[in-house]
């Protein structure tokens, strides 16, 4: 497939270096030389200097012959634009990152198409949904359903004290029959488990299970389910106001900010939020505001460290939710071993987005979450592709993926060996980096 | 859980890899036995037997060998590349050692690293009787050599599709930045060989016209698009005396000066990408006037006995030696100390980056004119902003830095080479002449200043010398020196 990706920032180099390990054809325009030049020489993709707003650049890009075109410059109307432009060159499909809730609105969607953009990306709306989910099912780390939650891959960190740390893999399996350990995410590591691997103390286990077990996962893992209700948020950017817009309703949202000029911006933009103006890792003013009565806690400011030691903080003082906000890829492992709850990274949810529509470009239902080295995916099979050609256990499956579960007839069941796999199921994937594009094959 | 230590260099990996590429050297080997078959030589033996140690010992290290790791980083790409040449050469040189007029040691090196490296410089003296095998293999050598052992691999395995296959991608193909002409990497170089491959049967074609016998056609295409440079006996010959002969290879190796990626913009109909291309201008330019300085020369020399002295036979020459090819239309000694001279400067320039010919590249040339225009203007405007602007895009001053550094390192080792190779006891003019000639990949024979009429004379540590410039210069000095810098095998 190829793919042209306009804007070289965080998020369209994130794309451009996964995209290509996904061996997809990849060409990444950007006005800045510099930026590319580093790219260019370390990655399988070719770069190419240009404002991605005109004919000519995107000309000598042959956005003609595109299947895809993804822009991703920090500027929304230049994303449009650029897409537009793209879509009257011939390019197949358009995808814009947008910044505004106004392009999403259901009202405005033909509007948006006539446009020439296809597809949105909204890395802000994708986390306050992800923030949404985090808050309601407080003692994941990820939660991941399937239709109505007929299907469920939750991601917990084990305690030492849980039942399953420490047991064989395929002890658990004998006793429990409801649920399939998909992976296992030790320190910086993703591993598909097999039957000797043992679940230890600090491994995130990413378990998926039907609607009607998930709560004998709380015993399980030693978790407690809390009723979120106050809200602390530090940090009043793009995704806080989102958030606030899109839960105002479910939660009491209070938002701490220390920028003035922003505080007296954030009323206007979410009503019935409570704003504070002043540094959220000044304890003093965090005992004021009443940290320790507050449920969540949810750091969002535009610096890492800041999010990740605030909530630190958090969680000394017995808040029972933290959610960081994390933008280096890096951090996220130390992050996810400091023991903060969920983490919302950008890059991530936009690379969710556009493994979505790689793996299934003529439907928007099937969802897709990409974690720091793997990705889960909803696969429909199609008739006749291989993964139909018999038991699971029968397919010579590479070693790394694995079928977690599946949806056939709008009812949810886990996968085992014996298996067979029907066309029209809808299946859960669970595969590291890299192997999507054999998993795409497996199944068109 | 400790994390694994990750090593310097992944040895494993390196040593698969080159295993593959052997595989594909024992491949290329099957010509030559097939030559010799045909033509009833006993070398098909020779040939046959080296065809099956290179790829045995290849698949040997193919599937014996499973790294832990596929990466690939910076230090595994420099080194993979530079060794791969090696060995290369090592296996190449392994028919020259048995076949019936057998070579010793440092001469069948010299010959296939001067194959390899399209250097066309030759130990065979002339008269000495070469069976068909062992010519076609020198020509094949150049041909693989020519548009690069690492880019015909990045084209055809799929394996190294991926950032190990970029850095060695970087190591091996000359210029100062590499502009891809397609996403992936292995499309850059299909597309790159296609075009080889296709300049080089329209040549045959041509050449066969001319007429020539199909193998003199072959081993000519071969040498003239890969800008090599090895002769036959019947060359000379042939070349002499047919002005059509002389007119055709002269359009090619013009062409294997080009950047191919520019070939392959003008194959597809961009004709604007070929007119805007500063370097190729400029190659064009340097021709012409080298030209008619030439013939300057001869005119004011007073020797020119007819029409092809002025004509075709200058532009030959000039051709062949800008692009570092090295044939020479027969009567090159004949034209005086100026041309000399003149040829010297060609042998440095050399043509565009990106394409098969040696040299320091004409590109460089241009940023080092502009830059040294920049500073001259400087001296009466201290405070001017000026750039070096290249086909319409301005490069930046690291850029300008490396292009200068590259160039100055260039300028001492054949300085330390010639150095070198006087305190051998070669005479001074050929020492640094050699040295000059090997490094640049031209291969311009001893011929020139009268030593010999080969590389054949010298010592045994000279051709080890040579042998080991004309790698530095085919991969562009760093590729080969950052190997001896200590930095590269710390941690």
């Amino acid at each position: 497939m190829k793919i042209v990706i306009a804007g070289a920032g965080e998020v369209g180099s994130h794309l451009a270096k996964l995209l290509s390990n996904e061996n997809q054809d990849i060409i990444l325009i950007d006005e800045n030389a510099e930026r590319l030049s580093t790219l260019d020489s370390n990655y399988n993709i070719m770069t190419l200097v240009g404002c991605p707003t005109t004919f000519s650049s995107l000309r000598e890009a042959r956005v003609a012959s595109a299947d895809l075109f993804i822009a991703v410059t920090p500027y929304e109307t230049d994303n449009v634009v650029a897409c537009s432009m793209a879509k009257s060159l011939g390019a197949s499909t358009t995808m814009a990152r947008i910044a505004s809730y106004d392009y999403m609105d259901p009202d405005n969607n033909d509007l948006v198409r006539n446009m020439g953009v296809d597809r949105l990306i909204y890395p802000e709306y994708l986390a306050a949904l992800e923030i949404i989910t985090a808050l309601e099912h407080s003692w994941v780390r990820h939660w991941f359903e399937l239709h109505e939650g007929q299907i469920i891959l939750v991601g917990v960190r084990v305690p030492g004290s849980a039942q399953i740390a420490g047991m064989y893999l395929k002890d658990f399996a004998h006793t429990n029959h409801h649920f399939h350990v998909s992976a296992i995410k030790r320190h910086h590591e993703t591993i598909i488990p097999r039957g000797d691997d043992i679940i230890k103390d600090g491994d995130i286990i990413y378990i998926t299970t039907t609607r009607d077990h998930v709560h004998d996962l709380l015993d399980l893992t030693g978790k407690v389910s809390h009723r979120i209700r106050r809200v602390l948020i530090m940090g009043g950017s793009k995704i806080a106001v989102r958030l606030a817009n899109m839960a105002g309703d479910n939660f009491r949202f209070r938002i701490i900010d220390s920028d003035l000029k922003r505080c007296h911006e954030l009323p206007g933009k979410c009503p019935d939020c409570e704003i504070i103006h002043g540094d959220a890792r000044d304890p003093e003013l965090l005992a004021d505001v009443g940290l320790d009565e507050t449920d969540a806690f949810i750091a969002l400011t535009d610096s890492s460290e800041t999010n990740i030691l605030a909530c630190l903080t958090a969680k000394e003082h017995g808040v029972k939710k933290t959610i960081a906000e994390v933008e280096n890829i890096q951090f996220i492992s130390q992050a996810e071993g400091l023991n903060i709850g969920t983490i919302i990274n950008k890059k991530l949810l936009a690379s969710s987005s556009i493994f979505q529509m790689l793996l299934d470009s003529d439907s928007s239902t099937s969802k897709c979450l990409a974690l720091t080295d793997a990705e889960v995916a909803e696969l429909e099979a199609r008739p006749g592709s291989k993964i139909t050609h018999g038991a699971v256990k029968d397919l010579r499956l590479s070693r790394d993926m694995t079928l977690a579960g599946l949806i056939r007839n709008g009812q949810g069941m886990l996968i085992t060996g014996n298996t067979v796999i029907e066309p029209g199921d809808h299946v859960l994937v669970f595969c590291l980096s890299g192997a999507i594009h054999k998993v795409e094959r497996l199944f068109n | 859980m400790k994390r694994l230590e990750k090593p310097l260099v992944n040895i494993a990996q390196l040593l698969r890899i080159i295993g593959l590429l052997m595989i594909f050297e024992g491949m290329f080997l099957i010509v030559p036995t097939l030559t010799c078959v045909y033509y009833g030589e006993s070398d098909w033996l020779q040939f046959a037997a080296t065809a099956v140690l290179t790829a045995g010992l290849g698949s040997i290290l193919m599937t014996r060998i499973h790294p832990r790791t596929g990466y690939m980083g910076k230090r595994d790409g420099f080194l993979l590349t530079a060794l791969v040449w090696v060995i290369f050469s090592l296996f190449g040189m392994i028919p020259f050692l048995t076949c019936s007029s057998p070579m010793i040691l440092s001469d069948a090196f010299f010959e296939a690293m001067s194959g390899f490296t399209t250097t066309g410089a030759s130990v065979f003296t002339s008269g000495a009787a070469m069976s068909h095998g062992v010519l076609i293999w020198r020509a094949l050598m150049q041909w693989i050599g020519g548009m690069g052992i690492i880019l015909f691999t990045l084209a055809v395995v799929p394996m190294l599709n991926h950032s190990g296959g970029m850095q060695m991608f970087n190591a091996e193909v000359t210029g100062i930045t590499h502009d891809k002409i397609r996403p992936r990497i292995s499309q850059t170089a299909k597309s790159l060989w296609m075009i080889y491959i296709a300049l080089t049967l329209i040549l045959v074609f041509l050449l066969w016209l001319g007429p020539m016998d199909v193998f003199d056609s072959v081993c000519h295409a071969f040498g003239a698009v890969s800008t090599g440079g090895f002769t036959n006996d019947t060359f000379d010959a042939v070349c002499y005396h047919s002005v059509y002969v002389k007119v055709i290879l002269t359009v090619f190796m013009f062409l294997g000066g080009v950047n191919f990626g520019l070939i392959f913009k003008g194959f597809s109909g961009n004709f604007t990408a070929v007119k805007r291309n500063d370097v190729f201008r400029t190659y064009v330019l340097a021709i012409i006037a080298f030209y008619a300085l030439f013939v300057i020369s001869a005119i004011v020399r007073g020797d020119f006995h007819s029409w092809r002295d002025i004509t075709v036979d200058p532009i030959f020459q000039v051709v062949s030696t800008i692009t570092s090819t090295g044939y020479s239309p027969g009567n090159s000694h004949m034209w005086g100390s100026f041309v000399m001279a003149l040829m010297l400067m060609m042998m440095f320039s050399g043509a565009c980056a990106g394409s098969t010919s040696g040299g320091a590249k004409i590109d460089r040339m241009l940023f080092l004119f502009k830059n040294c225009r920049n500073e001259i203007y400087r001296t009466i405007h201290p405070n001017a902003i000026m750039s070096v602007r290249i086909n319409g895009r301005v490069v930046s001053p690291d850029l300008v830095g490396k292009v200068i550094a590259f160039l100055c390192i260039y300028m001492l080792l054949v300085a330390a080479g010639g150095t070198i190779l006087s305190a051998l006891g070669v005479p001074v003019a050929d020492a640094f002449f050699s040295a000059f000639s090997c490094m640049s990949n031209t291969g311009f024979g001893a011929e020139i200043t009268g030593y010999g009429a080969t590389y054949e004379l010298l010592p045994d540590a000279a051709k080890w010398l040579l042998s080991l410039l004309m790698l530095i210069g085919r991969l562009e000095i760093f590729t080969v020196l950052v190997l001896f810098a200590p930095a590269f095998w710390r941690k």
